[in-house]
């Protein structure tokens, strides 16, 4: 029975595709004059997202959304997260070829492929309450937009609330002092920080920076022509961190890469660490009792008195090798519009935090709150570059793991004086 | 009768000699040995020519450019080989990739052989231990690094828990959090990877010794020991050479292992020259430095490979 019923289905797929093919025969050069005017399809690349709902929002309501009302097709290419995000968008520039639009990590490297963006981030920003001052030193490009910001991942002390209530320490510590006095008593209980030194790309810089800047200490000048490292106060912070290091932290952190903080957090090894939000989401997924007890902290205050956060910043831009530039703005202009970027932004339960002032008391914050601390970063965030400009030099700088060498290098022995001469040393042949 | 029987004879002679002007110039071009040899050779050549030859001499023409991401590249002549020859991180790379390759290939070769003479021998279930050994070699390297990860975990993995549980120590090491320790790691690593390469293919070796040598040894008086010197090792040495060549050009260029274990931290202490021009060319966006880099690498290999075969050819 099963065959002749198979085989009718077969000549009923047969005629429906001849049909098709001699309708699609008919309306072909309707096609191709179409085709010329708007293209079929816009490739749009990202990094997966870590809070899922974000993707999965895009795929299943913006990119139908925006096929209905335009008839272009959003193909979504999803890069996996890890860092092989940068050498997909470096293959894309050097060979012309890829995604129309994309999220440009490490944007300062393919500047000079991105077209010109300043319309939309211009009218975007209007309509939204103004963007931050400090992610325009990376979208704005001799004074024009290279790309639209979409969100910032904040990055904070993520903490063991009920450890550190065992040591007396019931509010986060609130300088760099106090959080040292907290973490060796909590080390001598077996449970060491975990402050990530090692060759990864955000967990290290997000607490090393923002403490070097605590001390009063930037890499380079404002104008990104003097190497402003070479400091006693640099000294004195390297110092700091050797201490921290011996006393509070668990003795593997100088070797983590991004997801080994994460692991050694929710088992159980370490009470402390930088890291973004993701940590929380997967104890309540997974470890519920640790997922109650785990709570945020702001980066702690410096001598100076002042707090810092690193930003790591997402952002759009366009690529001038797409066949069609244009309608890829156009995409990237419909998706910031506040119809479709807000119940997108509120989807990832603000794990992308905008860098709009529309959103700095907006009730998606409120989803819970030890997601509202994220909101803060924003204030005192700064890009590694600060207050230098995000370009190709201070790319390289980060990329050699010049400045977190400095300290992992005067942990491991060499003398605090020659580590930071050594990096001072690299930084000058870099700028040149 | 004779005319009858003539004719058709004079035919069949006939034919043969027609048949090969049948197939004509082609088929006559294909019977030379030169010409068919290279026709073989002609679609692997374009092969490796297109996916490692082109490759390769884009990177040695980028060694001499200034090239940076979406940027016109500008000649600079060995300006990029100058600026490593002052550069401490690369130094630093070409001495990790040195300690690494060596130390990784000795402890591989020596392994390697023990691991061949063990399987040499008969006993129960060899076929299926034979099979297991290779699973470090089937294995995607990705894969089994980051299982690797989780073996060296400080607090949790196999490798301290044992210490632990076994009463061997308080606490286990830091296996990839001092510098040192993270370089015994990935020679680790390293030498259970590539263990079976060597095993198996010293195994086949073994295996082609004629048993009558050994009878002879034997009879001559010499012990395990004394066939092992005089019988087994000269008539593996062939074997252990290749395997060797091979072995030291695949760990020279190791990237993957590092890459996942360490990023070539902590402090620079397990960048290898592979990780480093791929942190310079794909991370900062110097692709010529980076491909310098890269190329620093040819001429140390080539003068090993070049000793090498010169000393098999001798043996």
């Amino acid at each position: 029975m099963a065959q002749p019923s198979k085989s009718k289905a077969t000549r009923r797929d047969f005629l429906k595709l001849a049909a098709a093919g001699a309708a699609g025969a008919a309306a072909g050069p309707f096609i191709s004059r179409k085709a010329q005017a708007k293209p079929v399809s816009i490739a749009f690349a990202r990094e997966s997202a870590y809070v899922k709902n974000f993707d999965v929002h895009f795929q299943n309501v913006m990119a139908p959304a925006y096929e209905k009302a335009t008839g272009i097709k959003i193909d979504y290419q999803i890069q996996a997260a890890g860092g092989s995000a940068v050498p997909q968008l470096v293959s894309m520039v050097e060979n012309k070829n890829g995604a129309d639009l994309a999220w440009v990590q490490q944007e300062w490297l393919y500047r000079d492929a991105l077209v010109d963006v300043t319309d939309i981030a211009e009218e975007v920003g209007k309509q939204q309450g103004g963007w931050y001052d400090e992610i325009k030193r990376l979208s704005v490009d001799k004074g024009k937009w290279k790309s639209v910001p979409n969100g910032n991942i904040g990055q904070l002390m993520n903490y063991r609330r009920d450890w550190f209530d065992e040591v007396g320490a019931h509010k986060f510590p609130d300088t760099w002092e106090e959080f040292l006095e907290v973490g060796t008593k909590l080390k001598q209980k077996g449970h060491p920080f975990g402050m990530s030194m090692g060759h990864g790309f955000a967990d290290n810089y997000s607490w090393l920076y923002p403490l070097l800047w605590s001390y009063g200490v930037t890499v380079m000048d404002k104008d990104g022509k003097k190497v402003a490292l070479d400091s006693s106060e640099t000294a004195k912070a390297v110092e700091y961190v050797k201490k921290l290091y011996k006393d509070a932290c668990i003795d593997d952190c100088i070797g983590w890469l991004d997801p080994a903080n994460n692991k050694a957090f929710l088992t159980g090894q370490i009470s402390c660490t930088n890291n973004a939000y993701s940590i929380m989401v997967s104890a309540k997924r997974d470890l519920p009792e640790m997922g109650k007890v785990i709570d945020h902290g702001l980066n702690p205050k410096g001598p100076t008195g002042q707090r810092y956060h690193a930003l790591v910043p997402v952002t759009h831009g366009v690529f001038s090798y797409s066949k069609d530039p244009q309608a890829a703005k156009d995409f990237l202009r419909w998706m910031m519009d506040p119809k479709q970027y807000r119940p997108w932004i509120a989807s990832g339960d603000m794990y992308f935090a905008p860098y709009l002032h529309a959103f700095d008391k907006a009730p998606e914050w409120d989803i819970e709150p030890r997601v509202k601390p994220f909101q803060k970063v924003l204030e005192t965030g700064k890009l590694t570059s600060w207050p230098a400009p995000a370009n190709r030099q201070h790319g390289e700088v980060i990329n050699r793991w010049i400045v977190i060498d400095m300290f992992t290098k005067a942990i491991t022995g060499t003398p605090t004086k020659n580590a930071i001469a050594e990096a001072v040393a690299q930084i000058k042949t870099i700028y040149g | 009768m004779s005319k009858i029987l003539e004719a058709p004879r004079a035919g069949a002679l006939a034919a043969p000699a027609h048949r090969p002007i049948r197939f004509g110039r082609f088929g006559a071009l294909m019977e030379r040995e030169s010409v068919f040899s290279w026709m073989m050779l002609a679609p692997p050549l374009l092969f490796l020519l297109a996916f490692l030859g082109y490759p390769f001499i884009y990177g040695v023409y980028l060694s001499f450019f200034h090239k940076e991401v979406a940027r016109v590249a500008d000649y600079v002549g060995f300006g990029n080989f100058v600026k490593l020859y002052n550069d401490p991180i690369f130094w630093q790379a070409v001495r990790n990739t040195i300690i690494f390759t060596g130390v990784a290939t000795i402890f591989k070769a020596s392994g390697g052989l023990g691991m061949a003479l063990v399987m040499n021998q008969s006993f129960r279930m060899k076929e299926i231990s034979r099979a297991m050994l290779l699973l470090p070699f089937i294995v995607p390297t990705v894969l089994s690094t980051v299982a690797w990860q989780w073996i060296l975990d400080p607090g949790m993995g196999l490798f301290n828990r044992l210490l632990m549980v076994s009463g061997l120590a308080e606490r286990g090491p830091s296996w990839l959090g001092t510098p040192t320790m993270a370089m015994i790691s990935i020679i680790m690593v390293n030498t259970w990877r590539g263990l079976p390469f060597f095993g198996i293919s010293i195994l086949a070796g073994l295996q082609t010794i004629p048993v009558d040598l050994h009878e002879s040894a034997t009879i001559d008086g010499a012990g395990t020991w004394g066939r092992f010197r005089y019988v087994t090792l000269p008539s593996l040495m062939p074997v252990i050479l290749i395997v060797t060549v091979f072995s030291i050009v695949i760990t020279f260029f190791d990237f993957q292992l590092v890459y996942v274990l360490t990023g070539g931290g902590p402090a620079n202490s397990t960048h290898l020259m592979a990780t480093y021009a791929y942190s310079l060319s794909m991370g900062a966006g110097q692709m010529g430095l980076g491909s310098a880099v890269a190329l620093s690498m040819v001429p140390v290999l080539g003068l090993l490979l070049v000793a090498l075969t010169f000393f098999v050819r001798k043996d």
